[in-house]
């Protein structure tokens, strides 16, 4: 693999079985990503962008094909050593930010460093800048029922990014927010990428903002790339 | 994750649902309550049987038989008399040996009249712990007017004041067989209880003290009402049978005792003294060789008072699993989240462990506070009733250290049994399924 790409896939293919019938969610994704790279996907619900980002992510196992990422084949890996590539290597976001209710914003932060068995005193302090980075250090104790839609998002991405790694998935992260918002955290997902080289793909519905910040977009149609696009 | 993450984040999980934990672990309480007070009773039970036995060094005694100890030995030359007890008192370790001697007879006093086995026992014997007085004291060595009663011959007549009956007499009516009147060919109809060729001749004693009986029905040397000197058992006619059958063998008999009782300094003597015992050819019998029959016993008496105990704790682990997969449900997106952010299925299933298994100690030590409360109020309650009878207070539970860490033990073991399946349907949760928002 090229040690220029942060993500590449060969030929991804994801098949669902429901009842008795053959699902095919992505078919022969050929995709790669540059480290630092900022890339878009879109398309119409249902043509398995969520399945890609969950496949990028580690959270599902692809039926063939590969997926490298960071130089590890982790199409390849068992579902322990999948779950150390979502702890160390790769941060998710959502559309409905996932975060634990009963958790405050700094204790959701920790979570990740929790099960990489940092001590409490450094989960608190790393948590307070992964939160400050995001522009919360003023809502550390707050639950996210206490928060608006943004700033609960930027609490996901703090968390994402908690472990520093070097790849962030962004499955619709503006899905649940108005325009203005989305546009925030579309830029602070930018400036991330710009500032400290994070590799970020992110799943759109709205092309303006992944025309203003991507640098490719790439167009899901049926479970297939049907276009690839540079800005 | 480290130990004290998983104790704080399954505590502060459990603490969410406050009234639901608080149930299951009350159940847990009740279970481990109900299965510790079973067990601290049967401790309890058979602590008391084996201090009593010890309390009357029954474990220092072994009994020797007139016949031979194995079939090499002439029967003919085995007599259990004086002589014999005699160089039984030589045997290292032993105190004392003393004749085993019973017999037939009716007691009456004030009103009521019994009819009884007297016990004849040297005043020496009467004098160690083998005899516990209530009241009074024990008869002089070579004193034949004297004798001790038992309190509950006295409770039986309703006396309570032990100390008043001190000095008054009792009527002892032994039992003579009188050949003058006895036809051989009756011998079928003295077996039928008929025609009993016997008359009665009667004496009067003055009791000096008052026995304790051996409660609970145990194996006690002293099964009879009255104990006498051999001295006044001398001057009594009588006949010196325990039952019909030793009326036929006494004629077979050349004299001698039919059981003599040696009594060691300690029970570790008991082993060399048999065997010289044996030597000489006698059969023998110590009640320290039931020592493991009545553990056994004990133990299976604590089997059946565990099962029923374990019934309550069952239902408890029931509630465990239901009330941890109701969790498992609830949390199912959090469990997805958990697995997004990097846990292992192994990080989650363990977190789930440990809740099930705080409910567990939580139950455990609180159920072992529980039991022994209650064992506490029924300890209470049954000495408050017994002591009116005359009984003396026991504590009839018993908590030693390995019940106390056992129950808590057990309780989490049950709690981690109850969380195996909750745990395991956890750790399969399918982040892709639980993070997809619809």
């Amino acid at each position: 693999m090229n040690s220029q790409l942060a993500l590449k896939t060969d030929k991804l293919t994801k098949t669902y079985i429901t009842g008795k019938i053959e699902v095919t969610a992505l078919k022969d994704a050929d995709l790669s990503v540059k480290k630092g790279g900022f890339i878009g996907i879109t398309g119409e619900s249902g043509s398995g962008k969520s399945t890609l980002m969950n496949l990028l992510g580690g959270l599902d196992t692809p039926t063939s094909g590969t997926i490298e990422a960071e130089g590890k084949i982790i199409s390849r890996m068992n579902k322990e050593e999948l779950a150390l590539y979502r702890r160390y290597s790769v941060g998710m976001i959502f559309q409905s930010f996932n975060l634990i209710p009963s958790f405050t914003a700094q204790e959701n932060v920790s979570l990740p460093l929790l099960f990489a068995g940092v001590p409490k005193a450094e989960r608190k302090a790393r948590a307070a800048e992964a939160l400050e980075n995001v522009g919360l250090s003023h809502r550390q104790r707050h639950r996210p029922s206490e928060l608006s839609g943004g700033e609960q998002q930027r609490v996901a991405i703090a968390r994402a990014l908690v472990n520093q790694p070097k790849i962030l998935l962004a499955d619709e992260p503006t899905g649940n927010l108005d325009s203005k918002i989305s546009h925030d955290i579309a830029e602070l997902l930018g400036n991330l990428n710009q500032s400290r080289g994070l590799t970020v793909v992110m799943v759109s519905h709205e092309e303006p903002l992944l025309k203003e910040f991507a640098q490719g977009i790439i167009r899901l149609r049926d479970g297939m790339i049907t276009a690839r696009e540079m800005i | 994750m480290k130990l004290k993450d998983y104790i704080e984040l399954s505590t502060a999980n459990l603490w969410k649902t406050k009234l639901r934990t608080f149930l299951t672990t009350f159940g847990v309480i009740i279970g481990i309550g109900a299965l510790v007070s079973m067990l601290a009773f049967g401790t309890g039970m058979q602590k008391n049987v084996i201090n009593a036995f010890n309390a009357m060094e029954l474990f220092n005694y072994l009994m020797v038989f007139p016949e031979p100890f194995s079939p090499k030995i002439n029967a003919e030359d085995l007599i259990l008399d004086n002589e014999a007890i005699g160089s039984f008192t030589k045997l290292k370790g032993v105190e004392a040996a003393f004749p085993d001697i019973r017999f037939p007879a009716e007691i009456g006093f004030r009103d009521k009249k019994e009819f009884s086995f007297i016990q004849v026992l040297p005043a020496q014997f009467a004098d160690t712990k083998l005899v516990q007085l209530r009241a009074g004291s024990v008869y002089e060595a070579d004193d034949a007017g004297s004798m001790i009663i038992s309190d509950s011959f006295l409770r039986r007549l309703d006396i309570r004041d032990f100390e008043r009956v001190l000095g008054q007499k009792v009527r002892l009516s032994t039992l003579v067989l009188d050949f003058s009147e006895f036809n051989p060919l009756d011998l079928v109809g003295l077996l039928g209880g008929e025609k009993l060729p016997l008359t009665m001749k009667n004496y009067e004693l003055t009791i000096v003290g008052v026995s304790e009986r051996m409660g609970m029905g145990g194996p006690s040397l002293l099964r009879s009402d009255v104990i006498i000197s051999p001295t006044a058992a001398d001057k009594m006619k009588k006949i010196t049978m325990t039952n019909l059958w030793d009326l036929f063998q006494q004629s077979s008999r050349k004299g001698g005792y039919s059981l003599v009782n040696i009594k060691v300094s300690s029970p570790k003597y008991v082993d060399s003294v048999r065997s010289k015992v044996e030597d000489m050819g006698f059969r023998t019998f110590a009640i320290i060789d039931q020592l493991e029959e009545i553990r056994t016993g004990f133990f299976f008496m604590d089997m059946i008072l565990a099962a029923i105990g374990m019934i309550a704790l069952v239902v408890a682990s029931l509630g465990i699993i239901n009330t941890m997969i109701m969790s498992v449900m609830e949390r199912y997106s959090e469990i997805g989240v958990m697995k997004a952010v990097g846990a292992r299925d192994r990080d989650v299933q363990k977190i789930f462990f440990f809740e099930s298994s705080i409910i567990g100690f939580l139950g455990g030590v609180f159920g072992l506070g529980l039991g022994w409360v209650v064992s506490l109020l029924i300890n209470r309650v049954v000495n408050y009733f017994l002591a009116q009878q005359g009984v003396p207070a026991i504590d009839y539970f018993s908590f030693p250290w390995w019940l106390c860490l056992g129950a808590v033990g057990f309780a989490v073991f049950v709690s981690l049994v109850s969380g195996i399946y909750p745990a395991m349907r956890a750790a399969r949760v399918d982040p892709v399924v639980a993070l997809r928002h619809d």
